[in-house]
């Protein structure tokens, strides 16, 4: 186990392709990191550079003291789950998991031992003698795990290994790969797309997009603590509703106004905006933070849609102007499309945002 | 589930032939113009000039002199060629395929001895290789060697015409073993070499364990095509060196027929040669084949 | 995103990349150095061909001298290498002179020229003229074509015999490519060791007793009949490389077609086909090298109407017996597959990607 700290790492393809631009992190010892972005946001690559398969243009890499900004993969001892899990399909389970361990020319018992453990970690123990080409995409991906476990290395990197499962398959390997991490306590750093596969397993969320760090910070964060639009967007399903609003400072209190909305903020959130000199924000309010309410207590009215029931709740989707806003309300009653619905905010959850820099002003 | 109707039951019929009709002009290519001659070459080699059944044909290839030599020449130009045009084809295609800046020019450049006719490599080796040939007067200009001092290539010991034969051949033939063997290497998915490097492996461990063995089928026909027409050689021997100087198996065929085509044994002896020579071919692409797995690993392979 | 990012300099690893490159820079010396000097020798005049050491590029002009002989005028030409002027000629015939100055030193110069020069020494103090002439690069090129009077209809008909040749091993073979991509039949694997079955017998051995099945046919020494001989051959290959470029090509996308309503032809004609085009072009294109590069069989099966191979061949070996024609002949041969080497190189995976025995 060991910490690994990224230093000013900047990535430049060719002459002028930038996928990686000063990147500064640290993961502490046994964290989960997970790197979250859309795709070609440069998080991949971050973790190619940590593996060693991409060459660093500027910038250092340290795991634990060492630095090993300019050591090939092999001395780097960190190991890593690949998008297609990149198993050797000439080797057996077996020797897929004893490759690094033969390598490192341990006795023949140890590695044997190993390979068992690992394999049982990851619940393949049956399945040792057999080539790839007879296993299941699923097991494919157990073996990937086993064979990185097996090496027991400082710096554990998984690069969307998931991404490939069919979608049950998806969220049960989630638990168990935070269940593997629990119990091997390894230094992990997880790239990912997918937004509810980071929430779920992410000590630490990273999200970067255009090869920037945009935030970083715990699940709870970046979700209810986004730092700009694009996160408060990226992260959540349904995600955040945004409405553009004027700022009314009327005597005493401050009102955020526009076609459907007159809203007077609790003097708690009238603070944040008590330096803020322009006009207008943009609001933005999580689905489950707005309540549905009779038309007198309503801060805004619009009205249904459609609605989708999920079981548990119902998402309502409501038509404001040109955009639509969505609003999980309890599951009974069914709103019908087009019902008048009422709404209000919980206060102490809405975010506001400027609209110029799109960075939030309430932190 | 109710019986099929007639008319579907001819439609899948049809459905089912589909495969063997679009094969089938092959078929009668095959016999037509490559199954004939065969048989009547097969044929011939066991008729004397008469036109009676013999086994003198044979007797006469085995007793020739020239027999024992051809054979040997043929088996050590086979075991050396192949295994170094194997390596360095396989070297080229490993530099070529790391994609450096310009790599694509230089896989221009390393195709083109295979685009040469035989007869421009001809001679291009030809004019290299007389005492006043390019060669010399390369060494010459590179003052390795003075210029009194001519290396006289194509004479001298048979070891020595042998080896500058494997080399003059290795040069045009490395190319096609080269693509076939990149094309292999292009095959294999880079997450499966990185995993390597990942998981503690150097240069030659990963070539080693992985990429080596996962080219394994690519390798085996890389092999089996360049087995089989290696022992065949015998065109840029005869631009070199001319007949009989360096006898080799399918030049003697070609000896017999061409050359001396007026003898009364001539033609019995080339017939008698050519099924020596494909019995040769046949028996060392099977025994290829079998070592190297290929039966084995057939099923699996199989979609 | 345009702003530079400067590169921290590291020494190391400028120095690996210098070694690399000079590496591969020498590799490529390598190879393509006996290309390059047939390529020069095609551009030597016979008398610089014939020299030792042999020039690395041919001249551009010739210079020479010219004075009184025994015979009639002395001319000597300049020799670089040596730096000094070599008496070549002792004549009083201007035009033999000419002739000389053409055929072997590569500069054209005509009688009237001559004279001029000789009007220069009798009238000038020297006994010795000094004067230079432009050389005829093309001259062997040209020389090759007027020397070997078939050489053009022996190139019209190689062409002709690599079209045919096309033609038969891409429609015959590319059937039988697409049923080994896309159906599981009896004999599938006896198609796949076909290409080796072929190769067995020696393609020599194949040739000699054609000579009588075609000459039963009519098609001995025709190009046709060339064709048919090289199509057995390419046939096999191109079974392999077909069957590569479509096992490429998802079935799926004829699927598509067909639950849009396309006939299975229909399918394969509008989907299939036109992905598999520049593949299919590059299939070709090997069997148009073989097919144009192939020298033997063409000697065996042809008479009065050589191929443009046999011709070179005999350049070579026959009669004539000029290294620098030959050359010159030999990389007029080679410019087409060279030319197509170019493209079919785009082309190496598919063409070769899904081949295994």
């Amino acid at each position: 186990m060991a910490t690994l700290k990224m230093q000013n790492v900047t990535k430049q393809f060719g002459r002028n392709v930038i996928a990686v631009r000063d990147f500064n992190l640290e993961v502490k010892e046994q964290e989960f990191l997970v790197l979250l972005g859309p795709s070609g946001c440069g998080k991949t690559t971050a973790m190619r550079m940590v593996a060693g398969l991409e060459e660093v243009t500027t910038g250092k890499i340290f795991i634990g003291d060492r630095d090993v900004t300019d050591l090939p993969p092999r001395k780097r001892n960190v190991s890593m789950i690949f998008q297609n899990y990149a198993v050797w399909p000439h080797m057996t389970v077996y020797d897929n998991i004893a490759f690094a361990l033969k390598l490192k020319n341990l006795p023949a018992e140890e590695i044997d031992r190993k390979v068992k453990e690992a394999a049982g970690l990851a619940k393949i123990e049956m399945l040792l003698d057999r080539l790839p080409a007879q296993l299941s995409g699923g097991q494919q991906q157990r073996v990937a795990v086993s064979r990185a476990i097996a090496v027991n290395p400082d710096i554990f990197l998984m690069d969307e290994p998931l991404s490939n499962l069919d979608a049950k398959l998806r969220v049960s390997m989630r638990t168990e790969l935070k269940a593997i991490h629990e119990k091997a306590g390894s230094t992990t750093v997880f790239v990912t797309h997918d937004q509810s596969e980071a929430m779920s397993m992410a000590d630490r969320i990273v999200i970067m997009k255009d090869g920037e760090v945009i935030q970083v910070g715990s699940p709870d964060d970046v979700y209810h603590r986004s730092r700009s639009i694009f996160v408060a967007d990226f992260i959540g399903t349904p995600p955040t509703n945004f409405m553009e609003v004027d700022v009314r400072k009327e005597g005493e209190g401050i009102h955020l106004v526009n076609s459907h909305l007159n809203l007077l903020l609790e003097p708690a959130l009238a603070k944040h905006l008590n330096t803020y000199s322009k006009d207008k924000i943009i609001l933005g309010v999580r689905p489950e933070n707005m309540l549905l309410v009779s038309e007198d207590e309503a801060a805004l009215s619009a009205s249904c849609l459609v609605s989708e029931p999920q079981g548990s709740h119902q998402v309502v989707a409501i038509q404001l102007d040109d955009s639509i806003i969505k609003v999980i309300a309890p599951a009974s009653p069914t709103i019908l499309p087009g019902t008048a619905v009422h709404m209000s905010f919980k206060q102490e959850t809405l975010r506001f945002f400027d609209p110029d820099t799109t960075l939030a002003i309430n932190d | 589930m109710t019986a099929a109707s007639p008319a579907k039951r001819f439609r899948d019929l049809g459905s089912k032939a589909v495969p063997y009709l679009l094969i089938l002009p092959v078929v009668v290519y095959y016999f037509l113009f490559w199954l004939r001659p065969v048989l009547k070459t097969l044929i011939d080699s066991f008729r004397t000039a008469a036109g009676g059944f013999t086994f003198q044909n044979y007797i006469m290839v085995f007793t020739d002199p020239n027999f024992m030599p051809a054979l040997r020449n043929t088996a050590i130009i086979v075991v050396f060629s192949v295994s170094l045009e194997f390596i360095a084809a396989l070297f080229l295609a490993l530099l070529i395929n790391r994609k450096f800046f310009g790599s694509s020019l230089f896989l221009f450049v390393a195709m083109i001895p295979m685009a040469l006719p035989a007869v421009a490599v001809g001679a291009m080796w030809l004019t290299g290789l007389t005492a006043h040939g390019w060669m010399n007067s390369l060494l010459y200009y590179l003052n390795i060697i003075a210029e009194s001092h001519k290396i006289y290539w194509l004479t001298g010991s048979e070891w020595k015409l042998l080896a500058l034969i494997i080399v003059v051949d290795a040069w045009q033939v490395i190319p096609s073993v080269m693509i076939i063997l990149l094309a292999g290497l292009q095959n294999i998915p880079e997450e499966t070499i990185e995993a390597g490097y990942v998981f503690g492996g150097d240069y030659l461990t990963v070539l080693r364990k992985i990429t080596v063995p996962l080219l394994g089928p690519t390798i085996q026909t890389a092999v089996i095509l360049r087995l089989i027409s290696a022992i065949q050689i015998w065109l840029i021997i005869v631009l070199l060196v001319g007949f009989s100087r360096m006898p080799v198996l399918v030049e003697r065929i070609v000896y017999y027929h061409e050359e001396v085509p007026g003898l009364d044994i001539s033609f019995q002896m080339a017939s008698g040669y050519t099924i020596i020579v494909s019995l040769i071919v046949s028996t060392a692409a099977l025994l290829y084949l079998r070592a190297s797995g290929a039966f084995g690993s057939k099923k699996e392979a199989a979609r | 995103m345009s702003e530079k990012i400067k590169k921290p300099f590291k020494l190391s690893r400028l120095i690996r990349k210098t070694i690399f490159y000079l590496f591969i820079v020498t590799l490529a010396v390598v190879i393509i150095l006996p290309v390059f000097f047939l390529v020069s020798l095609s551009f030597l005049s016979t008398r610089e061909a014939y020299l030792y050491p042999l020039p690395l590029l041919p001249s551009l002009k010739a210079r020479y001298s010219l004075t009184y002989g025994e015979r009639g005028y002395l001319l000597s030409v300049y020799d670089d290498f040596n730096k000094e002027y070599q008496t070549v000629l002792d004549t009083n015939d201007f035009e033999k002179m000419s002739v000389y100055m053409h055929s072997q030193i590569g500069t054209p110069f005509s009688i009237p020229e001559i004279e001029e020069v000789i009007k220069d020494l009798e009238s000038g103090p020297e006994d010795t003229v000094y004067f230079s002439a432009r050389k005829d690069l093309l001259y062997n090129y040209d020389t090759f074509f007027k020397v070997t009077r078939e050489a053009v209809p022996a190139l019209l008909r190689s062409l002709q015999i690599a079209g045919m040749t096309i033609l038969i091993s891409l429609s015959i073979g590319g059937l039988a490519g697409y049923a080994f991509a896309r159906y599981i039949f009896a004999g599938r694997d006896a198609l796949k060791f076909s290409v080796l079955f072929v190769r067995m017998f020696p393609g020599v051995a194949i040739a000699l007793p054609m000579v009588i099945i075609l000459a039963n046919m009519g098609f001995y020494d025709r190009p046709i009949g060339l064709s048919l001989v090289y199509s057995v051959g390419s046939i096999s290959l191109t079974i392999w490389i077909t069957a590569s470029i479509f096992i490429g090509i998802p079935e799926s996308l004829e699927e598509a077609a067909q639950v849009f309503g396309a006939t299975k032809v229909q399918s394969f004609l509008r989907v299939t086909l036109p992905l598999a085009l520049p593949g299919l072009a590059a299939a070709a294109m090997y069997a148009f090298l073989g097919a144009w590069n192939e020298t033997v069989s063409a000697i065996i099966l042809t008479q009065f109407n050589p191929t443009f191979s046999v011709v070179v061949y005999q350049t070579l070996l026959g009669s004539v017996g000029q290294v620098n024609l030959a050359a010159a002949g030999g990389l007029v041969m080679a410019l087409p597959s060279v030319f197509f080497t170019f493209f079919i190189r785009k082309y190496i995976q598919q063409m070769w990607g899904g081949v295994t025995i």
